[in-house]
This record gives C-alpha cells, structure tokens and sequence, in this order.
C-alpha cells in the first residue's frame, strides 16, 4: 500500500490513481467478483447451519462418540463390505477401502452425468449402484441402509471444502436450480431466497434462520430424532410454505441441489452433521 | 378566425385545469390503497376468536414472525412488526388490507396474503384454491388487533 | 436387536477410572405424543440397563421416558485386570440385549 507522499513510486497501485481512473478498474473488479463469486447471502459471509446451532447441539457433532448418526455410520461401514442384491457384490469388490476410494466425493457432488444429461446427486449415485451394479432392490430416500450408506460415504470426505464443476453443458441446470430456489411458491407465497439469503440470521419462531446450505447431509436431526436426507429437509421446506413436492430423483431436485452445493462452496464438508 | 399565437406555448390554463382536476380525483384512490374497510364478512366479528387464531402457529403462522402480547415470547419471530398496541397504530380498514394482502402495499414483503388465491406458484394439492384464512377469521382477527391498544 | 456403539479406551491402567460410552439405536418413545389420528402412540422405552465387569456390579441405570431418542450414556468405571465388560438392557415389547466389549488393563 502506497502510504502517501509523491516519491518511491516504483508501482502505480489502485491507491495512486485518480478517483476517475479508479472506477473503471474497480467496476471491472466488482464485475468480475459478481460473476465468479456464487455468494448470494446478504452479508456475503457463508455461514454453515453449525454456525447457527446452539452449544450442546455442536458438541454433539464435535464428539464422534455422542453422535448418534454414527449408529448409522457404522452401519453403514458393515454395508459396504457386505455382499447384497442379485450380483452378491459388496462396494467394496469394486471400490476397495472407502477410506482411501472415496476421499473427497462428496466434497464435489452433484456432478454433471454425461449419460444422463443432468446433474445427479451423491444420495442418487450410491443407489444406481446399488440396484444397476449390485442387482439390489430399490429404496426409499429414507431407507435405513440408504442413509446408511450415504452418511458413511460422505464421512470420508468431511473436513473437506466443497467445489463444484460446473461445464457449459450443466450450466442451464445451475440456472434453473438457482431460478427455483428465487421462485415465489406455495400458499405461503415464499422463495428459498427470501429466509435463506435476506432473513438469514433472523428469527423464524424460536429459531434462527439458517443460509441453508446442504453441507453436513445426511444428518442427525434433533427435531426429527433420527437421520435424514437432504430430499427430507427439502420436503420439509416445501411442505412448510405449502408448495407442491419435488419427486425423488427428479431433474428439478437435482438442478436445485446442484445450486444449494454450488451456492455453498467453500464451506466444510460435515457429515454426518446434527442440527436442532 | 382565431390566430395561434406562437408565444403561447403548452400548457394553456384550460389544460392545466383539466390535469388539476384528474389529480384530484386520483388523489382519494391513491389513499385507499392503504386501506381496506368494507368487512369480508356480514356477521359481527369476535376479538377473542381472532386471538385464538392467532396463537395457532399452524393455522396462521402470526407468531413465527411477529413479537407481541402472546404466550411464550421466546418462541416468537423477529421479522416482522411487533404487534403490541399495534390497535393505536392502525385502524381496522388498515389492519385489514395488511391481512388480506400485504403485497399491495409492498409487492416485495415476505408476509403471506392470507385471503388471496390469484398469483400463487405451486400450490401443493391440500391448500389450492383455498385462503389460509376464511373471510370470518380475518374479520375475527381485525377485531382482535383493533382492540390491543395501551391501557 | 438394536444397533448398540459402545465406547471404550483400547487401554487402561490398572486402578484408574475410565469412561465408557454408549449410543444405542433406539425410538425411546414417551408414550405423551399423539399421531395425526390423536391417537396415543404408546411407550416404548428402554429402562433397564446394568453394566458389570468380569461379574462384577459397575452400574445399575433405570432409564424413564424423558430419555430421548438414540440414547447416549456414559459413565466411568475401575479394572484391576483385563475381562470382559458385560451391558445388558431391556425395555418395552421384550427387549432384552447382552453386549459384551474387553477391557484390556495395561
């Protein structure tokens, strides 16, 4: 930074230059930011939905022995040496040790399918395995070895910043997720938009209101005193400004997941998270 | 034959009168929209049965939003106005504008319209066609809210 | 059968308390909620539950339906020499579980 005085201007920095001359470069910079930068929250800092949860409720996500989503971890761990379905493969006969094979997936689904043509979501990819590759039969979202599964595969990914790719090919589903989570809907006549990124940091009946972002799913939640995916919390959401639902496995939910990922770049990985 | 004369540029009193009196009566209808005083419904409203709506968070929601004289303060909202002796603040034609639609007055607002049907996306199946609240229920509620006002 | 995790450290010294956790997979439903219907959901809880070591009593908890749901316990305990810890609990609709883990003392 140039401290003032008119020598030992070896560079002309944003500082030196006239205020005039400073509004170009400075439009371009914000332009640029505008662009590249997926914050839409209102005061520009992403907040995760730890963040915002009380103390006791944190200390139960910081200790692996109390949280109980690692019922379902462990449960999960089994699964995934297990033989199952038709094929009478484990995940393991063709992704080895977890640990090693699924470090830093979750941190960058959804991720465009070519042979599908859309986005697909961690939950959708770990069940197409499971009954294309492993001949098992098809489950409920909330199916105990679904969230199971889900929640042991994301484990191996926490403390990681979530990135998401986004090719030219899966740009107009950004958008259309971005123009749903904007849309005014249900009886209610409320966007995503209006609590998550004006509200936020508000109160809503005895609770904050979260940024929503999707960072810790499948989680153990409190008021539901049990785990649950993120199409449950989405479901949630809708069924609480009286919309219509999104179908499981729909084109619209993964264009919408895909922006709640994108919008919350960044952010740290932390499933399995437990929130109020 | 009259001439124009060049000097004389527009407007001429006569129109000047004329876009006078369109202002004026203008004027009443740009007031009204603040307002809304024709009762929804022809029965007498009930103060105490508008309470009761609102403190029932599933029916009308008042409370996830809106601090007041109400049970359980901690489980109040902080985003919209507080509602204590909001009877002082706004007249019954008021209160009742704000029920049915606030969007009239702020098409930005995050306040449901609780008596309106038109204009809504995605509906879900139980609730189409229907207001959150029926005409009574508001009426109810006006005169509930009319009625808290200081001591 | 539900899932139980149980906690302890891999090694302990001999005469030293150490903590034991539990996280059992399990309703606790209280018997106060109502379903959609207003019917009553019934009770189903754990509340018994008695930990020993090589035979010996550790602890003795009675659980009650304020407990919620996936029960997190803890509590501390002492070993002279390497055994086997023995938890066992029941509850409502029959439930009668036996976990055992080894406690190795160094």
């Amino acid at each position: 930074m140039i401290h003032g005085g008119t020598s030992h201007r070896a560079r002309r920095g944003l500082a030196d230059r006239s205020p005039r001359a400073r509004l170009p470069i400075a439009a371009t910079i914000a332009l640029v930011l505008a662009i590249t930068l997926p914050l839409t929250v209102a005061n520009g800092q992403l907040r995760s939905g730890y963040d915002d949860a009380g103390p006791q409720t944190r200390a139960m996500q910081d200790d692996d022995t109390a949280n109980p989503a690692f019922l379902w971890v462990r449960q999960g761990q089994t699964q995934w040496s297990t033989p199952t379905g038709t094929s009478q493969k484990s995940c393991a006969s063709c992704h080895g040790e977890a640990e090693s094979s699924m470090t830093g997936v979750a941190a960058r689904y959804p991720t465009y399918d070519a042979a599908y043509r859309r986005p697909i979501t961690l939950d959708e990819r770990i069940e197409q395995c499971r009954v294309l590759r492993q001949g098992a039969a098809a489950e409920d979202s909330e199916s105990d070895s679904r969230l199971s599964l889900s929640a042991y595969v994301g484990l191996q990914s926490r403390g990681m910043p979530i990135r998401i790719d986004v090719p030219p090919t899966a740009r107009p589903h950004l958008d259309a997720g971005k123009a749903f989570f904007n849309l005014r809907q249900g009886q209610l006549n409320l966007s995503c938009a209006q609590c998550h990124d004006q509200l936020a940091g508000q109160r809503l009946g005895g609770s904050t209101i979260p940024q929503g972002h999707a960072n810790g799913y499948p989680e153990y939640r409190l008021e539901w005193q049990g785990m649950g995916s993120l199409y449950r919390r989405l479901r949630n959401c809708l069924n609480g400004v009286r919309a219509e639902p999104l179908p499981p496995e729909s084109a619209e939910l993964g264009d919408l997941i895909y922006f709640l990922a994108w919008r919350g770049q960044g952010l740290r990985v932390e499933t399995p998270a437990v929130r109020p | 034959m009259r001439r124009i004369d060049p000097r004389r540029t527009f407007p001429r009193r006569k129109s000047v009168l004329a876009l006078l009196l369109v202002g004026l009566a203008t004027l009443p209808a740009r007031a009204a929209t603040d307002r809304l005083d024709t009762p929804l419904t022809a029965q007498p409203a009930e103060p105490l049965a508008g309470r009761r709506v609102v403190l029932d968070r599933a029916l009308s929601a008042c409370l996830l939003c809106h601090t007041g004289p109400f049970p359980a303060p901690h489980l109040h909202g902080s985003i919209g106005p507080d509602l204590t002796d909001v009877g002082a603040r706004l007249d019954p034609g008021q209160l009742r504008l704000r029920l049915v639609s606030s969007a009239r007055l702020n098409p930005e607002t995050v306040m449901p319209s609780y008596y309106a049907t038109q204009g809504l996306n995605r509906v879900g199946n139980p609730w189409r066609e229907q207001t959150i609240l029926t005409a009574q229920q508001i009426e109810d509620v006006v005169a509930y809210l009319s009625g808290l006002r200081p001591r | 059968m539900v899932r139980v995790l149980i906690n302890v450290p891999k090694t302990v010294r001999r005469d030293e308390p150490f903590e034991v956790r539990l996280l059992i997979s399990h309703p606790m439903e209280s018997g106060q909620r109502r379903d959609t219907l207003g019917l009553a959901i019934p009770r189903e809880i754990i509340d018994r539950l008695d930990c020993t070591l090589d035979g010996e009593a550790v602890i003795h908890m009675s659980l009650f339906p304020a407990i919620s749901a996936n029960p997190y316990l803890s509590f501390s305990a002492v070993a002279q020499r390497s055994g086997t810890m023995t938890i066992t609990f029941s509850g409502d609709r029959g439930l009668t579980q036996v976990e055992s883990v080894p406690i190795t003392v160094v």
